[in-house]
């Protein structure tokens, strides 16, 4: 099962997706991916803030910021859901690992081929990703080839997902319907 | 207290004006009125984001403010852009705005006994 959690900066997606995940886990071993790379003293607050927010609610913490796939290796055996934040920061990571930015194609297949490999590991992958597209700004090349990229998995993703939920104010709209 | 979001240009003002007779409101624009003698009828804040936007410029408290505000004056309409789904800012002050903003209006949703969003002008009530 996999269902892609979608809102802008400060929506709520974050506390959305893991009141969502701790509603779908029930006694399964709950796994959070972080794909954030710190940089400075801002990245660290955010971190923080973040796991204040998880706190409490029994995540295990994996650090996979590349290679998306490889998170599953560092679970434990059985029975296990994750909750993967967020596909903004996985393909800024992608893209600038090289000193030569890859193309969007090239991320987008390495990305989908990686989450679609680990949700096979899974009971249940709630991914959260960000909307970076209603500011109508031209950027330079590569943020727009980010910017398209990111498009293209999203997309890639909600026709994978069973369920897709933009989160708005804080307050979650079905996009796509989970059948039952 | 109700909230209005939507992006920019999407006709929410008017929106919120064709739907509580504009007579028994008061348009208080980018600001919020400081006392309770100021307030009349339905108190419509328009432009709520620009009002975050220049208290966090001034070093101001506006997520108490707002709370206290809407706290004093129950009969209230909040309209105010949704400024997240873009690229995140490289300036800081942008950055902090947008999630700060994002934040406040999570916490007024929660509070609020109504939310729309708008879109061309059509409000559809997600709360």
């Amino acid at each position: 099962m996999m269902t892609l959690i979608i809102g802008g900066s400060g929506s709520g997606k974050s506390a959305y997706a893991e009141d969502y995940m701790i509603s779908i886990s029930e006694d399964r071993k709950k796994y959070y991916i972080a794909t954030m790379q710190i940089y400075d003293e801002e990245g660290k607050r955010k971190v923080e803030r973040h796991r204040m927010l998880r706190g409490g609610k029994g995540f295990s913490t994996i650090e996979q910021h590349v290679d998306i796939e490889k998170a599953a290796g560092k679970m434990e055996d059985g029975d296990r859901t994750a909750l993967l934040e967020c596909i903004s920061n996985l393909t800024a990571n992608e893209m600038f690992m090289e000193d030569v930015p890859g193309t969007e194609e090239v991320i987008t297949e390495k990305i989908v081929g990686g989450i679609a490999a680990l949700n096979r590991e899974l009971t249940h992958l709630v991914i959260v990703s960000n909307n970076v597209f209603e500011d109508g700004n031209v950027y330079d090349n590569t943020t727009m080839v980010y910017i398209r990229a990111m498009g293209r998995i999203n997309q890639k993703l909600a026709e994978m997902a069973d369920e897709v939920v933009e989160v708005v104010v804080g307050i979650p709209l079905v996009v796509k319907q989970k059948c039952v | 207290m109700k909230l209005v979001i939507g992006g920019y240009a999407q006709g929410k003002l008017n929106y919120v004006l064709q739907k509580y007779d504009m007579e028994s409101c008061q348009i208080w624009d980018g600001g919020i009125p400081m006392n309770k003698s100021e307030q009349r009828g339905t108190v419509v804040i328009n432009h709520l984001h620009y009002w975050i936007k220049s208290r966090i410029a001034k070093d101001g408290c506006p997520e108490e403010e707002i709370l206290a505000f809407v706290e004093n004056c129950p009969n209230c309409v909040l309209i105010s852009d949704e400024v997240g789904n873009g690229i995140v800012s490289i300036e800081a002050f942008e950055r902090e705005y947008r999630e700060r903003t994002g934040r406040i209006l999570v916490e007024l949703a929660k509070k609020a006994e109504e939310v729309e969003r708008v879109i061309c002008g059509i409000g559809q009530k997600i709360k």
